[in-house]
């Protein structure tokens, strides 16, 4: 058993009781993200470098990419990209104009291991986000010296020990284990390890020479530093774009990649639709989150937006008079409200020729308040009836469908929630009849009774699983699992403190990655794998 | 002489994450084809498999034909008309069943007739438990040619082709990147020399490298993610074999020519196309003996594409149309369509005294029968070639006892020269394989 001992934090709060404790789960590996990965190079090797396609593509577990990076593995032809990968990287890092920036040193002649060897040690550092050790030092220096004597260039032979250092596991996966330490301390993430799990979160990339000159000086292992760290990279533009991430994972925003409308449904659908929908709700998340420190639940509530001309007509109110996004306000009789208006929501939570109040209720049980829902079971009939002269609207449908006990026990949680969204199609532009016939879209949400989308978002934004709901999924992404009994006392002291602090993303943030749930590490899982 | 050298519990161990399977290792005759060089002289022709896989199954009245047997015994029914062109490469099976308690919809399916075991895990949580049929062979038959196996599809979702737990076999879905993957630097058309090149040497260098970092690495991590670096580390033996193969004489086959680079991912915007375009390539892969297993995603298991001419997406179709469900109905057509012109494509290239498809075969099956259910009876099981004359051809099994579906996929891997005791576990699992599709 590994129990973290707590040392309050005191930085925003004064008195309160401590962070009951945590066990953490066992570690495991996580790859990089596709965009973590082209992140880190372009960190390694400058802005310019071109970054070979995607590695294998990101799988989602318990609702996160983050979560699928801990699960996976390389697959065969993943793999062989990487390799292919780390070659045409190495050839662009060692043309004369990048090289200078990457060796230390210059070499005398063809084969100079010692020049070979300063360059493994600085590179080595920055792109395993650790130091080598004496034998990895000379494991890829060695690799680069042969090269150079085979191919009589030392820059030419240099290419096979960064393509070597660039497919190792140790730069493709986070190896983050934690040490135990001295005396009564428990197990915890090592500075090295820090300095990754707080530049990833934080910036989604890898760590920077300061925060690795951090780490080298044992800053991170101690709350002080960890902070002045942690304050240092929020204050970053970078960390603006980083946390993006975090975001567009979990509204599962990778899927507008794949968005597709019937066009003969929907006019409106075009191949540039679904970014510009990803863009707008990145906008007002970068809005409320950074540029205004503000309430995160007024991601659901705002009326304040960011649209292109492209959204602009989708959503017919007057386009931005340049290419690009303006700011908008929705008038206040506008059902838009939030996230929840938005094309993003509305057009991905939908089928292609229709609506969904199955999907759109199904998202925000599981990405906003983080219901639990068993899935669909498999040997039954789960159609919606079709329309009829007597029920031609879907929410009558879905009533028949709800006239089944056994349908109705599970969907009524989904559907009732999510026809309060029919005021939108299914690619999200606004609408009173269906069928012919006028939209009802009131419901009610947990009790909580309402009109129409504006007062689901209201009541959505009440809702008391909504701040628990963000602080979990942000937990999730930091540490790559869902949690489990071990750190549920503590995520509920978390998402406590959240609502203490107005329900601000970057207090979480100091609080989260100070605290052991972000900390605290167990030993490995050695013990054998079940028989499946 | 390769360096290569498979260490194969290693390999299946990490494969299954430490489960045990049954896999017979392979017969004499499959040990000698696995010298490249051996096709030059004359020597026995490469035996391939292809799974074909597509989504939401199809309408099981519309589907069965009405009577059983072969030859002219046996019509194609409405729903596998548009298979006429190629019926007398058929070995159609009717009435078996996946006998598995039916838990994920379209993924219990999937997982069950392709690995023969339930997929594990909770909604949004799970994945296979073992390797799929592809993947089993690929181990066995994968190790004589550039490429183990591969795998290609056009719609979104990833594929059905896994190695184990959480371990998927992503498919390349753009025509022009296979074309480079394949028949681009690293391809050896028959006649041309092997690539002499140090860097080839160089690169095997680097790999050994990162497979000693990778061994350091396993033993300091849990047991899960040993079993996710074995994954990795079977990657780089792969890697390892296709730079080998660079250096040697390629494979002597009479129909290998190098294709025509295909045109970009924007110049072919209508997946079905798309899908066309891959189907070609890789019969020239399989031609070329660049890899002896190929899995084609047509579409995923809960595949929601608007086939042309169809108004809705064909997942959302098969739950909320209204019977007989004529939309569901014109979408299986349209993929018997797809499935009848890639058997052709497969027909017509020439080898030996006859076609490619003599010396394979290819499984078409999906991840229910009657989606609107999720119905795991009445499985739609079709298979495609002579598999050097292990198969029957022209011909439908009806099953009458519900037999286990898995008998099949038994059957496959005879067909591929192999002889496992069973394939599939606890219910699902068979012993024997379906002789009546058998010569």
């Amino acid at each position: 058993m590994n129990v973290f001992a707590v040392v309050t934090a005191t930085v925003l709060v004064g008195c309160r009781a401590p962070m009951p404790d945590v066990n953490p789960e066992p570690p495991t590996l996580r790859r990089l993200t596709n965009v973590q990965y082209a992140n880190t190079v372009r960190d390694l090797f400058g802005d310019d470098i071109v970054i070979p396609g995607e590695l294998d593509p990101d799988e989602r577990f318990n609702g996160l990419l983050a979560v699928g990076a801990g699960r996976t593995a390389f697959s065969p032809r993943g793999v062989e990209n990487v390799e292919t990968s780390s070659y045409l990287l190495a050839e662009q890092a060692m043309e004369p104009e990048r090289r200078d920036a990457l060796v230390p040193c210059t070499p005398y002649a063809a084969e100079d291991p010692d020049c070979a060897e300063q360059f493994v040690v600085s590179f080595g550092r920055r792109a395993w986000r650790r130091p080598l050790s004496a034998d990895e030092v000379s494991r890829y220096a060695g690799l680069g010296t042969s090269a150079a004597s085979t191919l009589g260039d030392f820059y030419d032979g240099l290419e096979f020990a960064i393509a070597g250092l660039l497919q190792a596991p140790d730069f493709l996966y986070r190896v983050e284990l934690g040490a135990a330490s001295s005396g009564d301390i428990p197990r915890q993430y090592t500075d090295w390890e820090m300095a990754s799990r707080l530049s990833f979160l934080l910036w989604n990339t890898t760590p920077d020479d300061e925060l690795l000159d951090a780490a080298a000086a044992g800053e991170l292992s101690e709350e002080s530093g960890l902070v002045a760290q942690t304050e240092r990279l929020l204050a970053s533009p970078r960390a603006t774009e980083g946390l993006t991430a975090w975001f567009d994972d979990w509204m599962h925003f990778a899927d507008l990649d794949d968005l597709y409308k019937e066009p003969l449904v929907f006019p409106h659908m075009s191949d540039t639709l679904g970014e510009s929908a990803r863009q707008e709700s990145q906008r007002l998340f970068k809005l409320v989150a950074f540029d205004r420190e503000d309430d995160m639940r007024e991601l659901l509530t705002s009326r304040r937006t960011f649209v292109d001309r492209e959204l602009a007509a989708l959503y017919e109110i007057p386009a931005p008079v340049r290419d690009g996004f303006a700011a908008y306000e929705h008038p206040e009789e506008s059902q838009r409200r939030g996230l929840l208006g938005h094309a993003s929501f509305l057009a991905l939570n939908a089928h292609p020729v229709s609506t969904s109040a199955t999907l759109r209720g199904k998202f925000v049980r599981e990405v906003f308040l983080c219901a639990e829902l068993p899935g669909p079971p498999a040997g039954v009939d789960t159609s919606i009836p079709p329309v009829t002269e007597a029920a031609r609207t879907l929410r009558d449908r879905v009533q028949q469908h709800l006239a089944d006990p056994s349908c109705a026990s599970c969907h009524r949680n989904m559907d009732l929630v999510g026809l309060g969204f029919e005021n939108f199609d299914g690619i999200g532009r606004f609408r009173t009849l269906e069928e012919g016939v006028p939209i009802d879209s009131s419901g009610e949400l947990d009790d909580v009774v309402f009109d129409n989308a504006a007062g689901l978002a209201e009541a959505l934004r009440e809702h008391e699983d909504l701040g628990p709901c963000i602080t979990k999924t942000l937990t999730r992404y930091a540490n790559g699992y869902r949690e489990d009994l071990g750190q549920l006392e503590a995520l509920n002291w978390l998402a406590d403190d959240f609502a203490d602090q107005g329900y601000q993303l970057q207090p979480l943030l100091i609080e989260l990655t100070s605290s052991p749930l972000f900390r605290a590490s167990a030993e490995v899982d050695t013990s054998p794998l079940e028989e499946l | 002489m390769s360096r290569y050298s498979l260490d194969r519990r290693t390999v299946l161990k990490g494969l299954l994450g430490g489960a045990a399977i049954t896999v017979a290792l392979p017969p004499l005759e499959a040990m000698l084809n696995a010298n490249g060089t051996a096709l030059a002289d004359g020597g026995v022709l490469p035996r391939r498999f292809c799974l074909w896989f597509w989504g939401n199954g199809m309408i099981p009245e519309r589907w069965t034909p009405a009577a059983a047997g072969s030859g002219d015994a046996w019509e194609l029914s409405e729903e596998l008309l548009p298979l006429a062109p190629v019926k007398h490469r058929l070995a159609l099976v009717t009435g078996t069943e996946v006998r598995l308690g039916n838990r994920i919809p379209h993924w219990t399916g999937t997982g069950g007739i392709l690995s023969g075991r339930d997929p594990f895990g909770e909604e949004g949580d799970w994945t296979f438990s073992g390797p799929t049929i592809d993947q089993i062979l690929a181990q066995e038959i994968g190790g004589a040619t550039r490429f183990r196996s591969l795998e290609i599809g056009t719609r979104p979702g990833g594929g059905v082709s896994f190695n184990g737990p959480n371990s998927r076999n992503p498919f390349e879905g753009s025509p022009i990147a296979f074309f480079q993957r394949i028949f681009g630097e690293g391809f050896v058309a028959p006649g041309e020399d092997p690539i002499i090149d140090p860097r080839i040497g160089l690169r095997r260098s680097v790999l050994d490298a990162v497979m000693e970092q990778t061994a350091e690495l396993e033993s300091r991590v849990g047991t899960v993610d040993k079993a996710r670096l074995d994954q990795h580390l079977s990657g780089i033996r792969d890697l390892e074999l296709r730079l080998a193969r660079m250096e040697e004489d390629p494979p002597n086959l009479e129909a290998c020519v190098r294709p025509e680079e295909p045109g970009t991912d924007a110049q072919l915007p209508n997946v079905l196309e798309r899908g066309r375009v891959m189907g070609e390539l890789a019969a020239m892969a399989l031609a070329c003996d660049q890899t002896r297993v190929l899995s084609y995603c047509h579409t995923g298991p809960v595949d929601n594409y608007v086939y042309p001419g169809i108004g809705d997406g064909h997942h959302r179709l098969t739950h909320d149309e209204p019977e007989p469900q004529e939309g569901v109905h014109q979408v299986v057509l349209q993929i018997m369509g797809e499935l009848s012109a890639f058997i052709s494509t497969l027909e017509a290239i020439p080898e030996g005294d006859g076609s490619m498809l003599d010396n394979m075969l290819l499984l078409g099956t999906s991840g229910v029968s009657l989606a609107r259910t999720h119905a795991l009876d009445e499985y739609p099981l079709i298979l495609a070639g002579g598999a050097c004359g292990f198969m029957e051809q022209d011909v439908h099994y009806r099953s009458t006892t519900r037999e286990n579906a898995s008998k099949v996929m038994l059957t496959a891997m005879r067909a591929m020269g192999l002889n496992p005791p069973q394939f599939g576990d606890g219910e699902t699992a068979a012993t024997e394989s379906l002789g009546a599709i058998e010569r």
